[in-house]
């Protein structure tokens, strides 16, 4: 009412003497129970830092889908080049690396275990890990050595290592290192899930272990060459080619036959024996 | 935010500007609730952290799969009075939310079907005089 009359009197022409009430701070809108998502933006601005399955996180579905295969049992005797060193041989590599110490960290011999640490370690020094990681890395193996660390307590130091160290390295400002990483670990994954499909006969399992097609979209985009200036190494061009058929299969609505299964093995042994 | 999981296992202080200090407080946090979590059976797949404003979200793309239990873990500094942490569908429903009011909320999920998700972390309160807090996420499985 007060608005009202004091909005008369200034229509009236007359001077309003009312003072002006003096402006009040509008109360804080509280946010809502529920946030506002814009489902396109949420897609569009997701960080993919958590996107990738470690292999012991594989295993776990391995065994919830009624197989009964140590995937450890099924690495084979990689005959690496570790001289290796353009980026992305000596990255993807330390991928296949990692995943195979994680998945053995708690039954390898020690002496097979400090010869993968060391793999992973002089992986990490070509792709410019930084001196600390390089510390870490021999710590890891003197105490292994010295029987100073217990295999439960190696699972957690190396399961941070692998999920939020090393994907928090700058690796001197190279942004394809931690994907090519991840895309080894998840590559070896892979090759082992196929192949304890294969031998368990449930190809049915394939369908929640195999189809993850936004997992080789990221790597897609990082391994990508169209347009490069440089010719790609040979690496990088058969996981790309092979990434591309994984993805065909990961989006493939009908489910995955024993050939699909066959094929997921040798595209993943091509790219492994390229290491 | 990257080099904060790393100073914190390397026990280095490899990046520690003011602006970042919160996130330290945060991840610190986050370490002992996952590293005690390896009793029950849980091992981390990730942890990360990053800084966000009163009212804001952050969402992670996840690929889970399905039959293994997930927990996502989250702790923020003292900037935060509550924060939330929500999992949607790529459709955009929420598939799990937290109904606590606190700045540590936790979330368990078994997938049915495995698949992709989007977890997303909300500061829906900043504590008083606070605009912003660090945060730290992790998604462990067992």
């Amino acid at each position: 009412m007060l608005v009202l009359l004091i909005s008369l009197f200034a229509c009236s022409g007359e001077v309003a003497t009312t003072p002006e009430p003096a402006p009040t701070e509008a109360p804080a809108k509280a946010a809502p129970e529920t946030p506002e998502i814009d489902v396109d933006e949420m897609k569009d601005q997701a960080e993919k830092a958590a996107l990738v399955p470690s292999p012991v996180e594989t295993q776990k579905a391995l065994e919830a889908s009624g197989i009964d295969v140590q995937l450890a049992t099924l690495i084979p005797k990689h005959k690496f080049d570790l001289e290796a060193s353009d980026t992305d041989h000596a990255a993807v590599r330390s991928g296949v690396l990692l995943a195979d110490v994680l998945l053995t960290v708690k039954t390898a011999e020690t002496k097979q275990l400090v010869k993968r640490l060391s793999a992973v370690q002089k992986g990490m020094n070509q792709l410019n890990g930084g001196s600390d990681i390089d510390a870490v890395l021999e710590d890891i193996k003197e105490r292994l050595q010295a029987e100073a660390v217990t295999r439960d307590d190696l699972l957690k130091e190396l399961d941070e290592l692998s999920g939020a160290v090393i994907p928090e390295l700058e690796f001197n400002g190279q942004e394809r290192v931690v994907p090519l990483i991840e895309a080894g670990s998840w590559l070896e994954g892979a090759n082992l899930v196929a192949r304890a499909v294969q031998k368990s006969g449930k190809t049915e399992a394939a369908e929640k272990l195999l189809k993850a097609p936004a997992v080789v979209d990221y790597f897609i985009e990082y391994v990508k060459t169209d347009g490069a200036e440089k010719a790609p190494e040979a690496v990088t061009k058969k996981l790309e080619e092979s990434l591309l058929e994984l993805k065909g299969l990961a989006e493939k609505t009908e489910p995955l036959t024993k050939e699909d299964i066959d094929r997921v093995v040798e595209v993943t042994n091509a790219v492994l024996a390229l290491l | 935010m990257r080099t904060l999981f790393a100073s914190l296992l390397l026990g280095t202080s490899l990046y520690a500007p003011a602006a970042m200090a919160d996130e330290s407080e945060a991840s610190s946090c986050l370490r002992t609730k996952v590293w005690d979590g390896y009793g029950d059976g849980w091992a981390i797949r990730t942890m990360t952290s990053t800084e966000l404003d009163a009212g804001k979200t952050r969402s992670y793309l996840v690929s889970l799969y399905a039959d293994n239990e997930y927990r996502i873990n989250t702790c923020a500094d003292a900037g935060a009075a509550n924060l939330d942490v929500l999992i949607y569908d790529t459709e955009g429903n929420i598939v799990v939310r937290d109904e606590t009011t606190d700045r540590e909320p936790m979330i368990d999920f078994t997938p049915k079907a495995s698949g992709t998700y989007y977890v997303v972390v909300y500061l829906r309160e900043a504590a008083e005089g606070a605009e912003k807090a660090g945060v730290a996420m992790a998604v462990v499985y067992r």
